[in-house]
Protein backbone atom coordinates (compact mmCIF):
# COMPACT_ATOMS: atom_id res chain seq x y z
CA UNK A 1 0.00 0.00 0.00
CA UNK A 2 2.79 1.97 0.93
CA UNK A 3 3.97 1.78 -2.93
CA UNK A 4 0.80 2.56 -4.23
CA UNK A 5 0.83 5.42 -2.36
CA UNK A 6 4.13 6.76 -3.40
CA UNK A 7 3.86 6.02 -7.54
CA UNK A 8 0.00 8.07 -6.88
CA UNK A 9 1.71 11.03 -5.28
CA UNK A 10 4.23 11.14 -7.92
CA UNK A 11 2.13 10.53 -10.69
CA UNK A 12 0.31 13.62 -9.32
CA UNK A 13 3.02 15.67 -8.38
CA UNK A 14 3.99 15.35 -12.14
CA UNK A 15 0.83 16.39 -13.67
CA UNK A 16 0.63 19.73 -11.44
CA UNK A 17 4.08 20.43 -12.19
CA UNK A 18 3.67 20.48 -15.91
CA UNK A 19 1.08 22.12 -17.89
CA UNK A 20 -1.38 18.99 -18.39
CA UNK A 21 -3.54 19.43 -14.96
CA UNK A 22 -3.58 22.73 -16.09
CA UNK A 23 -4.22 23.24 -19.32
CA UNK A 24 -7.25 21.05 -18.62
CA UNK A 25 -8.57 22.50 -15.59
CA UNK A 26 -8.55 26.29 -17.43
CA UNK A 27 -10.50 24.26 -20.46
CA UNK A 28 -12.45 22.55 -18.54
CA UNK A 29 -13.44 25.68 -16.05
CA UNK A 30 -14.26 27.60 -19.61
CA UNK A 31 -16.07 25.68 -21.28
CA UNK A 32 -18.38 24.16 -18.30
CA UNK A 33 -19.28 28.14 -17.66
CA UNK A 34 -20.18 28.52 -21.33
CA UNK A 35 -22.58 25.77 -21.05
CA UNK A 36 -24.30 26.76 -17.39
CA UNK A 37 -24.91 30.69 -19.05
CA UNK A 38 -26.31 29.05 -21.97
CA UNK A 39 -28.45 26.77 -19.56
CA UNK A 40 -29.57 29.77 -17.16
CA UNK A 41 -30.42 31.93 -20.48
CA UNK A 42 -33.06 29.06 -21.64
CA UNK A 43 -33.96 28.65 -17.84
CA UNK A 44 -34.78 32.08 -17.87
CA UNK A 45 -36.59 32.71 -21.14
CA UNK A 46 -38.86 29.77 -20.84
CA UNK A 47 -39.78 30.88 -17.02
CA UNK A 48 -39.91 34.64 -18.31
CA UNK A 49 -42.49 33.02 -21.14
CA UNK A 50 -44.45 31.45 -18.45
CA UNK A 51 -44.99 34.11 -16.41
CA UNK A 52 -46.35 36.42 -19.29
CA UNK A 53 -48.69 33.57 -20.44
CA UNK A 54 -51.91 33.13 -19.98
CA UNK A 55 -51.90 28.77 -19.37
CA UNK A 56 -48.97 28.83 -17.52
CA UNK A 57 -46.74 25.62 -17.46
CA UNK A 58 -49.70 24.02 -19.27
CA UNK A 59 -48.72 25.93 -22.29
CA UNK A 60 -45.36 24.73 -22.33
CA UNK A 61 -44.29 21.97 -24.62
CA UNK A 62 -43.35 18.77 -22.94
CA UNK A 63 -40.13 18.85 -24.07
CA UNK A 64 -39.30 21.85 -22.01
CA UNK A 65 -41.28 20.59 -19.16
CA UNK A 66 -38.12 19.66 -17.11
CA UNK A 67 -37.75 23.33 -16.84
CA UNK A 68 -39.76 23.77 -14.47
CA UNK A 69 -37.05 23.29 -11.84
CA UNK A 70 -33.05 24.01 -11.54
CA UNK A 71 -31.93 20.40 -10.82
CA UNK A 72 -34.04 19.11 -13.98
CA UNK A 73 -33.85 22.49 -16.24
CA UNK A 74 -29.84 23.33 -15.29
CA UNK A 75 -27.64 20.90 -13.13
CA UNK A 76 -28.64 17.85 -15.27
CA UNK A 77 -28.62 18.91 -18.68
CA UNK A 78 -24.92 20.43 -17.51
CA UNK A 79 -23.83 17.24 -16.68
CA UNK A 80 -24.70 15.69 -19.35
CA UNK A 81 -22.86 17.66 -21.47
CA UNK A 82 -19.83 17.50 -19.86
CA UNK A 83 -19.99 13.98 -20.20
CA UNK A 84 -19.09 14.93 -24.17
CA UNK A 85 -16.40 16.69 -22.20
CA UNK A 86 -15.10 14.11 -20.32
CA UNK A 87 -14.62 12.33 -22.94
CA UNK A 88 -12.43 14.92 -25.15
CA UNK A 89 -10.14 15.56 -21.91
CA UNK A 90 -9.39 12.37 -20.19
CA UNK A 91 -7.62 10.75 -23.13
CA UNK A 92 -5.25 13.72 -23.07
CA UNK A 93 -4.96 13.45 -19.34
CA UNK A 94 -3.98 9.53 -19.53
CA UNK A 95 -1.68 9.43 -22.69
CA UNK A 96 0.65 9.42 -20.89
CA UNK A 97 0.89 7.25 -17.66
CA UNK A 98 2.88 4.60 -19.34
CA UNK A 99 3.98 6.05 -22.48
CA UNK A 100 5.99 8.60 -21.13
CA UNK A 101 7.43 6.64 -18.51
CA UNK A 102 8.50 4.70 -21.57
CA UNK A 103 9.52 7.17 -23.38
CA UNK A 104 11.77 8.79 -20.91
CA UNK A 105 13.09 5.63 -19.85
CA UNK A 106 12.09 6.25 -16.43
CA UNK A 107 9.94 2.44 -16.49
CA UNK A 108 13.08 0.93 -16.25
CA UNK A 109 13.51 2.42 -12.84
CA UNK A 110 9.87 1.68 -11.93
CA UNK A 111 9.88 -2.39 -13.03
CA UNK A 112 13.57 -2.83 -11.02
CA UNK A 113 12.22 -1.21 -7.79
CA UNK A 114 11.15 -3.63 -5.51
CA UNK A 115 7.34 -2.97 -6.33
CA UNK A 116 5.16 -5.42 -8.13
CA UNK A 117 3.26 -4.61 -11.41
CA UNK A 118 0.24 -4.37 -9.65
CA UNK A 119 1.48 -1.64 -7.06
CA UNK A 120 2.47 -0.04 -10.19
CA UNK A 121 -0.50 0.18 -11.83
CA UNK A 122 -2.50 1.03 -9.31
CA UNK A 123 -0.88 3.71 -7.54
CA UNK A 124 -0.74 5.47 -11.57
CA UNK A 125 -4.44 4.80 -12.06
CA UNK A 126 -5.08 6.42 -8.48
CA UNK A 127 -2.93 9.37 -9.06
CA UNK A 128 -4.44 9.87 -12.35
CA UNK A 129 -8.37 9.66 -10.96
CA UNK A 130 -7.43 12.05 -7.85
CA UNK A 131 -6.26 14.58 -11.61
CA UNK A 132 -9.54 13.72 -13.12
CA UNK A 133 -11.48 13.68 -10.12
CA UNK A 134 -10.25 17.73 -9.54
CA UNK A 135 -11.12 18.53 -12.95
CA UNK A 136 -14.35 16.92 -13.33
CA UNK A 137 -15.10 18.66 -9.49
CA UNK A 138 -14.52 22.21 -11.31
CA UNK A 139 -18.23 21.44 -11.83
CA UNK A 140 -19.46 21.36 -8.45
CA UNK A 141 -19.14 25.14 -8.60
CA UNK A 142 -22.45 25.66 -10.22
CA UNK A 143 -24.53 23.76 -8.37
CA UNK A 144 -23.06 25.57 -4.80
CA UNK A 145 -23.38 28.80 -6.82
CA UNK A 146 -27.13 28.00 -7.22
CA UNK A 147 -27.69 27.23 -4.12
CA UNK A 148 -25.97 30.62 -2.92
CA UNK A 149 -27.96 32.65 -5.03
CA UNK A 150 -30.93 30.97 -6.30
CA UNK A 151 -34.35 30.79 -4.16
CA UNK A 152 -37.42 29.05 -5.61
CA UNK A 153 -40.84 28.72 -4.27
CA UNK A 154 -43.61 25.87 -3.89
CA UNK A 155 -45.97 26.15 -6.46
CA UNK A 156 -49.14 25.03 -4.58
CA UNK A 157 -48.10 26.97 -1.56
CA UNK A 158 -45.73 29.60 -2.98
CA UNK A 159 -43.37 28.42 0.26
CA UNK A 160 -39.49 29.06 -0.17
CA UNK A 161 -38.21 25.73 -0.76
CA UNK A 162 -34.61 24.21 -1.16
CA UNK A 163 -33.61 25.71 -5.01
CA UNK A 164 -31.61 21.87 -5.46
CA UNK A 165 -32.42 18.65 -4.73
CA UNK A 166 -28.90 17.48 -3.98
CA UNK A 167 -29.45 14.03 -4.15
CA UNK A 168 -30.04 14.16 -7.08
CA UNK A 169 -27.35 16.26 -7.76
CA UNK A 170 -24.69 14.26 -6.31
CA UNK A 171 -25.92 10.97 -7.67
CA UNK A 172 -25.11 13.23 -11.18
CA UNK A 173 -22.04 14.31 -10.23
CA UNK A 174 -21.04 10.56 -9.19
CA UNK A 175 -21.72 9.14 -12.79
CA UNK A 176 -20.08 12.06 -14.01
CA UNK A 177 -16.92 10.95 -12.30
CA UNK A 178 -17.33 7.38 -12.82
CA UNK A 179 -17.37 7.81 -16.18
CA UNK A 180 -14.16 9.70 -16.08
CA UNK A 181 -12.75 6.75 -14.07
CA UNK A 182 -13.76 4.34 -16.97
CA UNK A 183 -12.45 6.24 -20.18
CA UNK A 184 -8.95 6.53 -17.47
CA UNK A 185 -8.88 3.07 -16.94
CA UNK A 186 -9.36 2.64 -20.87
CA UNK A 187 -6.38 5.06 -21.40
CA UNK A 188 -4.13 3.81 -18.92
CA UNK A 189 -4.22 0.57 -20.90
CA UNK A 190 -3.72 2.26 -24.60
CA UNK A 191 -0.87 4.07 -23.16
CA UNK A 192 0.72 1.36 -21.59
CA UNK A 193 0.76 -0.39 -25.13
CA UNK A 194 2.82 2.21 -26.66
CA UNK A 195 5.74 4.45 -26.41
CA UNK A 196 3.89 7.54 -28.29
CA UNK A 197 1.67 9.80 -26.09
CA UNK A 198 -0.09 11.11 -29.05
CA UNK A 199 -1.02 7.67 -30.34
CA UNK A 200 -2.10 6.82 -26.55
CA UNK A 201 -4.71 9.86 -26.60
CA UNK A 202 -6.01 9.11 -30.23
CA UNK A 203 -6.72 5.38 -29.56
CA UNK A 204 -8.60 5.87 -26.35
CA UNK A 205 -10.70 9.19 -27.83
CA UNK A 206 -11.57 6.67 -30.54
CA UNK A 207 -12.29 3.95 -28.55
CA UNK A 208 -14.15 5.67 -26.23
CA UNK A 209 -15.97 7.53 -29.31
CA UNK A 210 -17.14 4.59 -30.73
CA UNK A 211 -18.35 3.66 -27.51
CA UNK A 212 -20.46 6.58 -27.44
CA UNK A 213 -21.94 5.89 -30.80
CA UNK A 214 -22.88 2.61 -30.32
CA UNK A 215 -26.29 3.32 -29.51
CA UNK A 216 -26.52 4.88 -32.66
CA UNK A 217 -26.57 1.47 -34.42
CA UNK A 218 -29.47 -0.37 -31.49
CA UNK A 219 -32.25 0.93 -33.19
CA UNK A 220 -31.52 -0.81 -36.49
CA UNK A 221 -30.44 -4.45 -35.12
CA UNK A 222 -32.79 -6.73 -34.29
CA UNK A 223 -32.86 -8.70 -30.64
CA UNK A 224 -30.80 -10.20 -28.92
CA UNK A 225 -28.08 -7.80 -30.20
CA UNK A 226 -29.83 -5.03 -29.89
CA UNK A 227 -30.32 -5.91 -26.21
CA UNK A 228 -26.54 -5.99 -26.17
CA UNK A 229 -25.67 -2.94 -27.99
CA UNK A 230 -28.37 -0.91 -25.21
CA UNK A 231 -26.36 -2.60 -22.14
CA UNK A 232 -23.03 -1.53 -23.18
CA UNK A 233 -24.00 2.10 -24.43
CA UNK A 234 -22.65 3.73 -21.32
CA UNK A 235 -25.19 7.07 -22.15
CA UNK A 236 -28.46 4.04 -21.10
CA UNK A 237 -26.47 3.02 -18.62
CA UNK A 238 -26.07 6.97 -17.25
CA UNK A 239 -29.91 7.63 -18.34
CA UNK A 240 -31.15 6.92 -14.54
CA UNK A 241 -28.55 8.25 -12.35
CA UNK A 242 -28.46 11.32 -14.48
CA UNK A 243 -32.25 11.72 -14.10
CA UNK A 244 -31.65 11.45 -10.15
CA UNK A 245 -32.52 8.27 -10.13
CA UNK A 246 -30.10 5.38 -7.81
CA UNK A 247 -29.36 2.55 -9.68
CA UNK A 248 -26.97 0.05 -8.80
CA UNK A 249 -26.72 -1.28 -12.16
CA UNK A 250 -24.46 1.39 -13.78
CA UNK A 251 -22.42 1.22 -10.73
CA UNK A 252 -21.84 -2.78 -11.07
CA UNK A 253 -21.42 -1.98 -15.00
CA UNK A 254 -18.95 0.80 -13.95
CA UNK A 255 -17.13 -0.50 -12.01
CA UNK A 256 -16.43 -3.72 -13.95
CA UNK A 257 -15.10 -2.06 -17.22
CA UNK A 258 -12.56 0.05 -15.11
CA UNK A 259 -11.47 -3.58 -13.58
CA UNK A 260 -11.46 -5.27 -16.93
CA UNK A 261 -8.83 -2.39 -17.92
CA UNK A 262 -6.47 -2.45 -15.14
CA UNK A 263 -6.37 -5.88 -15.42
CA UNK A 264 -5.42 -5.50 -18.75
CA UNK A 265 -3.26 -3.08 -18.02
CA UNK A 266 -1.31 -5.23 -15.73
CA UNK A 267 -1.29 -7.58 -18.34
CA UNK A 268 0.75 -5.70 -20.69
CA UNK A 269 2.95 -4.48 -18.10
CA UNK A 270 3.71 -7.79 -16.88
CA UNK A 271 4.32 -8.81 -20.87
CA UNK A 272 6.92 -6.04 -21.05
CA UNK A 273 9.49 -8.22 -19.32
CA UNK A 274 9.00 -10.34 -21.99
CA UNK A 275 10.11 -9.03 -24.76
CA UNK B 1 30.45 -14.79 0.27
CA UNK B 2 29.19 -14.83 -3.42
CA UNK B 3 27.24 -11.84 -4.60
CA UNK B 4 26.04 -12.80 -7.60
CA UNK B 5 25.93 -16.59 -8.47
CA UNK B 6 24.38 -16.96 -12.40
CA UNK B 7 23.96 -20.35 -13.73
CA UNK B 8 23.45 -20.99 -17.35
CA UNK B 9 21.53 -18.02 -17.80
CA UNK B 10 20.28 -17.84 -21.51
CA UNK B 11 18.28 -15.32 -23.18
CA UNK B 12 17.00 -15.84 -26.64
CA UNK B 13 15.63 -13.12 -28.86
CA UNK B 14 13.19 -14.88 -30.56
CA UNK B 15 15.69 -17.08 -32.86
CA UNK B 16 18.40 -14.56 -31.84
CA UNK B 17 20.82 -15.92 -29.14
CA UNK B 18 21.87 -12.84 -26.64
CA UNK B 19 23.07 -14.86 -24.01
CA UNK B 20 24.29 -17.97 -24.00
CA UNK B 21 24.40 -20.21 -21.15
CA UNK B 22 26.42 -17.54 -18.87
CA UNK B 23 27.98 -19.14 -15.72
CA UNK B 24 29.84 -16.97 -13.27
CA UNK B 25 30.31 -15.28 -9.48
CA UNK B 26 30.96 -12.61 -8.42
CA UNK B 27 32.32 -12.34 -4.46
CA UNK B 28 30.89 -9.50 -2.19
CA UNK B 29 32.98 -6.14 -2.05
CA UNK B 30 34.72 -6.51 -4.93
CA UNK B 31 34.51 -4.16 -7.85
CA UNK B 32 34.63 -5.72 -10.97
CA UNK B 33 34.53 -4.24 -14.62
CA UNK B 34 31.52 -6.09 -16.95
CA UNK B 35 33.28 -5.48 -20.79
CA UNK B 36 32.41 -6.70 -23.94
CA UNK B 37 32.17 -5.12 -27.64
CA UNK B 38 28.79 -3.33 -27.85
CA UNK B 39 25.50 -6.06 -28.54
CA UNK B 40 27.77 -8.67 -26.67
CA UNK B 41 24.97 -9.14 -24.07
CA UNK B 42 26.24 -6.79 -21.54
CA UNK B 43 23.03 -4.86 -21.07
CA UNK B 44 20.43 -8.02 -21.39
CA UNK B 45 22.65 -9.84 -18.74
CA UNK B 46 22.24 -6.92 -16.29
CA UNK B 47 18.72 -6.56 -17.06
CA UNK B 48 17.89 -10.14 -16.08
CA UNK B 49 19.96 -9.57 -12.95
CA UNK B 50 18.08 -6.41 -11.87
CA UNK B 51 14.68 -8.61 -12.60
CA UNK B 52 13.80 -5.95 -15.67
CA UNK B 53 13.15 -8.57 -17.70
CA UNK B 54 13.54 -12.62 -17.27
CA UNK B 55 15.99 -15.29 -18.73
CA UNK B 56 14.78 -17.81 -21.37
CA UNK B 57 16.70 -20.72 -19.30
CA UNK B 58 19.68 -20.78 -16.55
CA UNK B 59 19.63 -19.60 -12.77
CA UNK B 60 20.40 -16.21 -10.73
CA UNK B 61 20.82 -15.13 -7.71
CA UNK B 62 21.98 -11.79 -5.85
CA UNK B 63 22.89 -11.91 -2.17
CA UNK B 64 21.08 -15.26 -1.73
CA UNK B 65 17.86 -14.55 -3.41
CA UNK B 66 16.50 -16.05 -6.82
CA UNK B 67 15.35 -13.29 -9.01
CA UNK B 68 12.59 -15.13 -10.63
CA UNK B 69 11.45 -16.85 -7.58
CA UNK B 70 12.16 -13.91 -5.01
CA UNK B 71 11.72 -10.93 -7.52
CA UNK B 72 11.12 -8.28 -4.82
CA UNK B 73 14.02 -9.58 -1.97
CA UNK B 74 16.33 -9.53 -4.58
CA UNK B 75 15.43 -5.84 -5.98
CA UNK B 76 15.95 -4.61 -2.49
CA UNK B 77 19.50 -5.80 -2.58
CA UNK B 78 20.37 -3.79 -5.93
CA UNK B 79 21.10 -0.44 -6.66
CA UNK B 80 20.68 -0.02 -10.90
CA UNK B 81 21.84 2.43 -12.72
CA UNK B 82 20.57 2.13 -16.59
CA UNK B 83 22.24 2.93 -19.38
CA UNK B 84 20.27 5.84 -19.57
CA UNK B 85 19.76 7.89 -16.15
CA UNK B 86 15.66 7.16 -15.37
CA UNK B 87 15.13 10.80 -13.86
CA UNK B 88 11.89 12.23 -13.97
CA UNK B 89 12.06 16.07 -16.06
CA UNK B 90 9.11 17.32 -14.05
CA UNK B 91 10.89 16.77 -10.30
CA UNK B 92 13.35 18.36 -8.56
CA UNK B 93 16.21 16.21 -7.49
CA UNK B 94 14.83 15.81 -4.49
CA UNK B 95 11.41 15.00 -5.17
CA UNK B 96 13.25 12.34 -7.69
CA UNK B 97 15.18 10.71 -4.64
CA UNK B 98 12.37 11.35 -2.23
CA UNK B 99 10.18 8.52 -4.58
CA UNK B 100 13.37 6.49 -5.19
CA UNK B 101 13.36 6.06 -1.20
CA UNK B 102 10.16 5.51 -1.01
CA UNK B 103 10.13 2.74 -3.55
CA UNK B 104 12.62 1.18 -1.83
CA UNK B 105 11.54 1.00 1.50
CA UNK B 106 13.54 3.63 3.35
CA UNK B 107 11.30 4.53 6.48
CA UNK B 108 9.73 7.51 6.18
CA UNK B 109 11.22 9.71 8.93
CA UNK B 110 15.29 8.06 7.91
CA UNK B 111 14.24 9.58 3.60
CA UNK B 112 15.91 13.45 4.40
CA UNK B 113 18.94 11.70 6.17
CA UNK B 114 19.01 8.88 3.21
CA UNK B 115 18.79 11.84 0.71
CA UNK B 116 21.18 14.27 2.11
CA UNK B 117 23.77 11.27 2.58
CA UNK B 118 23.65 10.00 -0.93
CA UNK B 119 23.77 13.61 -2.31
CA UNK B 120 26.62 14.30 -0.27
CA UNK B 121 28.78 10.94 -1.84
CA UNK B 122 27.87 12.12 -5.07
CA UNK B 123 28.18 16.16 -4.57
CA UNK B 124 25.11 16.87 -5.77
CA UNK B 125 23.97 18.95 -2.23
CA UNK B 126 23.98 22.04 -4.07
CA UNK B 127 21.49 20.79 -7.45
CA UNK B 128 18.85 19.11 -4.73
CA UNK B 129 16.01 21.89 -5.27
CA UNK B 130 17.00 22.00 -9.40
CA UNK B 131 14.46 20.26 -12.02
CA UNK B 132 15.83 17.21 -13.05
CA UNK B 133 15.52 18.89 -16.24
CA UNK B 134 17.68 21.70 -15.76
CA UNK B 135 20.92 19.71 -15.01
CA UNK B 136 23.70 19.37 -17.24
CA UNK B 137 24.43 15.62 -18.47
CA UNK B 138 27.44 14.89 -15.44
CA UNK B 139 24.96 16.05 -12.65
CA UNK B 140 21.93 14.07 -14.34
CA UNK B 141 24.86 10.85 -14.31
CA UNK B 142 25.67 11.85 -10.55
CA UNK B 143 21.87 11.65 -9.69
CA UNK B 144 21.41 8.46 -11.36
CA UNK B 145 24.10 7.15 -9.18
CA UNK B 146 22.58 8.94 -6.19
CA UNK B 147 19.53 7.00 -6.63
CA UNK B 148 21.34 3.83 -7.64
CA UNK B 149 22.98 4.19 -3.82
CA UNK B 150 19.62 5.21 -1.77
CA UNK B 151 18.63 2.56 0.82
CA UNK B 152 22.41 1.21 0.98
CA UNK B 153 21.77 -1.69 -1.42
CA UNK B 154 24.34 -4.19 -0.89
CA UNK B 155 25.29 -4.24 -4.90
CA UNK B 156 25.21 -1.73 -6.97
CA UNK B 157 25.09 -2.46 -11.30
CA UNK B 158 26.18 0.80 -13.28
CA UNK B 159 25.35 -0.03 -16.97
CA UNK B 160 28.08 2.49 -18.60
CA UNK B 161 28.12 5.30 -16.15
CA UNK B 162 30.53 7.55 -17.70
CA UNK B 163 28.86 7.42 -21.40
CA UNK B 164 28.55 11.21 -22.86
CA UNK B 165 30.57 12.75 -19.81
CA UNK B 166 33.91 15.04 -20.86
CA UNK B 167 37.05 13.75 -19.26
CA UNK B 168 37.08 16.26 -16.27
CA UNK B 169 33.44 14.20 -15.28
CA UNK B 170 34.75 11.04 -16.40
CA UNK B 171 37.03 11.18 -14.21
CA UNK B 172 34.97 12.49 -11.02
CA UNK B 173 32.40 9.72 -11.47
CA UNK B 174 34.72 7.35 -11.75
CA UNK B 175 36.55 8.29 -8.54
CA UNK B 176 33.57 7.68 -6.98
CA UNK B 177 32.51 4.72 -7.88
CA UNK B 178 36.34 3.66 -6.68
CA UNK B 179 34.92 5.46 -3.40
CA UNK B 180 32.44 2.83 -2.93
CA UNK B 181 34.62 -0.12 -3.33
CA UNK B 182 34.51 -2.36 0.06
CA UNK B 183 30.83 -0.45 1.01
CA UNK B 184 29.52 -2.22 -1.87
CA UNK B 185 30.01 -4.66 -4.26
CA UNK B 186 30.01 -2.88 -7.80
CA UNK B 187 29.23 -4.39 -11.19
CA UNK B 188 30.75 -1.70 -13.66
CA UNK B 189 29.52 -2.29 -17.30
CA UNK B 190 31.59 -0.34 -20.10
CA UNK B 191 33.78 -0.31 -23.44
CA UNK B 192 36.04 1.89 -21.90
CA UNK B 193 39.15 -0.42 -20.90
CA UNK B 194 41.27 2.83 -19.52
CA UNK B 195 38.24 3.20 -16.63
CA UNK B 196 38.54 -0.16 -15.92
CA UNK B 197 42.42 -0.34 -15.02
CA UNK B 198 41.40 2.81 -13.00
CA UNK B 199 39.34 0.91 -10.90
CA UNK B 200 38.18 -2.47 -11.20
CA UNK B 201 40.20 -5.68 -9.39
CA UNK B 202 38.36 -8.13 -11.80
CA UNK B 203 37.46 -8.33 -15.16
CA UNK B 204 34.40 -10.05 -16.64
CA UNK B 205 34.79 -10.41 -20.47
CA UNK B 206 31.80 -11.39 -22.70
CA UNK B 207 31.63 -11.65 -26.49
CA UNK B 208 28.67 -12.99 -28.49
CA UNK B 209 26.74 -14.04 -25.70
CA UNK B 210 30.18 -16.02 -24.25
CA UNK B 211 32.19 -15.67 -21.32
CA UNK B 212 35.71 -15.72 -22.59
CA UNK B 213 37.98 -14.42 -19.46
CA UNK B 214 36.94 -14.00 -15.88
CA UNK B 215 39.86 -13.49 -13.49
CA UNK B 216 41.87 -10.44 -11.52
CA UNK B 217 42.92 -7.50 -12.90
CA UNK B 218 46.70 -8.38 -12.68
CA UNK B 219 46.10 -11.82 -14.50
CA UNK B 220 44.34 -11.00 -16.95
CA UNK B 221 46.65 -7.96 -18.08
CA UNK B 222 49.80 -10.13 -17.16
CA UNK B 223 51.12 -6.74 -15.66
CA UNK B 224 51.73 -5.26 -18.84
CA UNK B 225 50.87 -1.70 -19.56
CA UNK B 226 48.76 -2.78 -22.51
CA UNK B 227 48.10 -6.23 -21.40
CA UNK B 228 44.24 -5.91 -20.83
CA UNK B 229 44.08 -4.15 -24.70
CA UNK B 230 45.84 -6.85 -26.22
CA UNK B 231 43.96 -9.76 -24.30
CA UNK B 232 40.38 -7.81 -24.75
CA UNK B 233 41.42 -7.66 -28.41
CA UNK B 234 42.12 -10.89 -29.11
CA UNK B 235 39.77 -12.75 -26.85
CA UNK B 236 37.07 -10.43 -29.11
CA UNK B 237 38.03 -10.31 -32.38
CA UNK B 238 36.90 -13.49 -33.75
Amino acid sequence: MRNVIAIAKKEMTVYLTTPWAWVVFTAVSFVSSGFFIALMERFKDIHDKVRLSQGGWDEVPADFQSLRNLTDGVVMPLFSTMLVVVLFIVPFLSARIFAEERRQKTFELLMTSPVTSTEIVLGKYLGSLAIVAATVGVTIVYPLVLTMFGSSFSATTSERTSTLEWPAVLLGFGALVLWGATVLAIGTFVSSLTESVIVAGLITFAICLLWMLIQALAPGAGEPVRGVLEYLSFEAQLRNPLRGVFDLKPLVFFLSVISAFLVLTHRSVESRRWV
Amino acid sequence: MAMIEVEGLTKKYRDRVAIDALSFTIDEGTIVGFLGPNGAGKSTTMKILTGFMPATEGKAKVAGFDVFEKPIEAKRQIGYLPETPPLYPELTVRGFLKFVAELKGVRGKDVKSEIERVAKGTGITSELDRLNSALSKGYRQRVGIAQALIGNPKLLILDEPTEGLDPRQRNEVLQLIKGLAGKHTVVLSTHILAEVKTICEKVLIIHRGKIVANDTMAAISGGKENGLEEKFISLTST
